[in-house]
């Protein structure tokens, strides 16, 4: 039987063909969750508060918005998202059963993650139109949208190359997202543009005024174009993919998941 | 077809395999590989199907290094060792997309599917996911996605491990079939007796060297040269007596209950042992083979290269 050699985008939708039904397993209504529990809660007790006669606090999506979604959902998001990519065919070892298949291997972690990506990025969508329900500026929709769908697409390729990178991706990860994220409000501006806080900020609107005076180390806020912080983070994400794939290319990967010296 | 030249790997401080050289002509047949576990069968297979690159020397197969090679791995399947499989997966639409991984399309993928699961026999079954699907059920799912492509080249490294003696069957069947329409069929194992029946052309493997190449005959007078120890159980005394007349024997030593003797040839001493012992002219109650394993098989062979 003569085969042609599939191209990248082949291989990419292939992958992403063959792994989606990944999605809606176990991991795939943990990563809903961690979106549609708090959005609902949040709805929940909006609606309870409501019915008792007391007015919501307009300020209160904007706070779940930046202190909930995005410093602790979006994260946890990619760190449950990324192992289930090519990194879990590295730990099952069942990558070999792909890497002798004339397809391109740089392209599968891209194939791989791609159907996490839009999953993911239904449910912020999901989650972020949820939270005009509770008052949710509708001006600052667009840029939410947009913020939370790049952000998550950057995230997810970071943990995914981390995940390649490091045997103990989950936990630099980890660190990366919840000790360095944090320091952006005592960054100088240039190690501000470093955090997807900052990009996401830029396009979704600041919570710098909730700095408050106590807070002696915060620095000056700066912010980007909203057209360039997307562009860096779906950038970011593209380029992260494109290392990703790279490593898994050169890496020599044998049937016991590990590396040879070859 | 397949070629070595002093191919050698190593991971990190440990090697795998020895500088290694021998050739597989064109064509069709099955070769097999034979060797104790950790004798480097999995390494040298990792090589040829281009999964990881040599640490040192030359590896071609069809002409070509395999190590990410699209032109070489269009042309070989590989069912690699153990149990693996992604999780909560369908294993027909897994099948497809190890389809079109290989490059097949449209019509062609389709009949290339049908085909591998009518060929291993889980037409029916294998809209089931892998997590409800029986081991030997698996298996012929790993073997499906090694055949859909139609490989010129199979690799199979230890298939027969964890079936029943039936799929077993099944599988040397299919194996042999696959061999007799042009296949050049590459299968490891550490028991002889499975490769014996698949092939007549093996390599031997230990500890990251290949011991010796030739036909089943041939490395079975190899290991028929060295001494291998048989404990006979029963009056030591009448027993040794009986030892010490037969050609055969190398060493012995007494023990308690027993001799213990080492013997050249024992498949010619084995019949008359058996039938002393049944015409009643030995008191032998036990017998027990203390070194029939591969293993020490090796060992000896390892002492001669030594």
């Amino acid at each position: 039987m003569s085969t042609a050699i599939p191209s990248p985008l082949a291989t990419i939708r292939a992958t992403a063909l063959g792994y989606a039904p990944r999605v809606l397993q176990g991991r795939g209504w943990v990563l809903a969750g961690l979106v549609a529990l708090p959005v609902g809660l949040s709805i929940v007790i909006f609606t309870v508060t409501r019915l008792q006669g007391v007015e919501g606090n307009p300020g209160e999506a904007l706070k779940i918005f930046h202190g909930v979604l995005v410093m602790m959902m979006l994260p946890i998001m990619a760190l449950v998202a990324a192992p289930a990519g090519i990194r879990e065919d590295l730990e099952q070892r069942t990558l070999a059963l792909m890497l002798v298949r004339p397809a391109p291997a740089w392209a599968m972690p891209l194939g791989k993650g791609l159907p996490w990506f839009f999953w993911g990025a239904a449910w912020l969508v999901i989650g972020t139109l949820g939270l005009q329900v509770i008052g949710g500026d509708p001006a600052l929709l667009p840029g939410r949208l947009v913020a939370l769908v790049s952000a998550w697409w950057g995230e997810l390729a970071l943990m995914t190359l981390v995940g390649l990178l490091f045997k103990r991706g989950t936990l630099w990860g980890a660190l990366y997202f919840f000790i360095w994220e944090p320091l952006v409000r005592v960054f100088p501006p240039f190690l501000q543009r470093l955090t997807f806080t900052h990009h996401i900020e830029s396009l979704a609107g600041s919570r710098a005024a909730e700095v408050r005076a106590n807070q002696m180390l915060a620095q000056e806020q700066v912010t980007t174009h909203p057209v360039l912080a997307c562009l860096a983070l779906l950038a970011f994400g593209a380029l992260c993919w494109a290392l990703a794939g790279w490593k898994l290319h050169r890496t020599p990967i044998g049937l016991a998941g590990s590396e040879a010296e070859g | 077809m397949i070629v070595l030249d002093r191919a050698s790997l190593r991971y990190g401080p440990i090697l795998g395999l020895s500088p290694t050289t021998f050739e597989l002509p064109d064509g069709g047949g099955i070769t097999g590989l034979l060797g104790p576990n950790g004798a480097g069968k999995s390494s040298l297979l990792q090589l040829l199907s281009g999964l990881l690159p040599p640490s040192g020397g030359d590896v071609r197969v069809f002409g070509q290094a395999p190590f990410r090679n699209p032109a070489v791995l269009a042309r070989l399947g590989l069912v690699p060792e153990g149990d693996r499989l992604p999780t909560g997966l369908r294993a027909d639409r897994w099948l497809r997309m190890m389809g079109e991984l290989s490059g097949l399309t449209g019509e062609a993928l389709n009949a290339a599917v049908a085909k591998a699961l009518e060929t291993v026999g889980m037409a029916d079954r294998a809209h089931l996911t892998f997590t409800r699907m029986s081991k030997g059920m698996r298996q012929r799912i790993r073997l499906a996605q090694a055949l859909m492509h139609g490989p010129e080249l199979l690799i199979l490294d230890e298939p027969f491990n964890g079936l029943d003696p039936e799929a077993r069957l099944t599988l040397m069947a299919l194996l042999r079939d696959l061999a007799e329409k042009g296949t050049r069929i590459l299968v490891s194992s550490h028991i002889l007796g499975e490769i014996a029946q698949l092939t007549d052309r093996i390599l031997l493997l230990f500890r990251g060297r290949l011991l010796a190449e030739g036909t089943v005959t041939e490395i079975r007078q190899l290991l028929d040269r060295h001494p291998v120890e048989l404990r006979l159980t029963g009056e030591a005394q009448v027993l040794a007596r009986w030892a010490v007349e037969q050609p055969e024997l190398a060493a012995m030593r007494m023990e308690e209950d027993a001799v213990v003797i080492s013997v050249r040839s024992p498949r010619d001493i084995l019949p008359r042992l058996q039938k002393a012992a049944a015409e009643g002219g030995i008191p032998l109650r036990a017998l027990d083979p203390l070194d029939l394993n591969l293993d020490a098989v090796f060992q000896y062979l390892t002492k001669d290269h030594a």
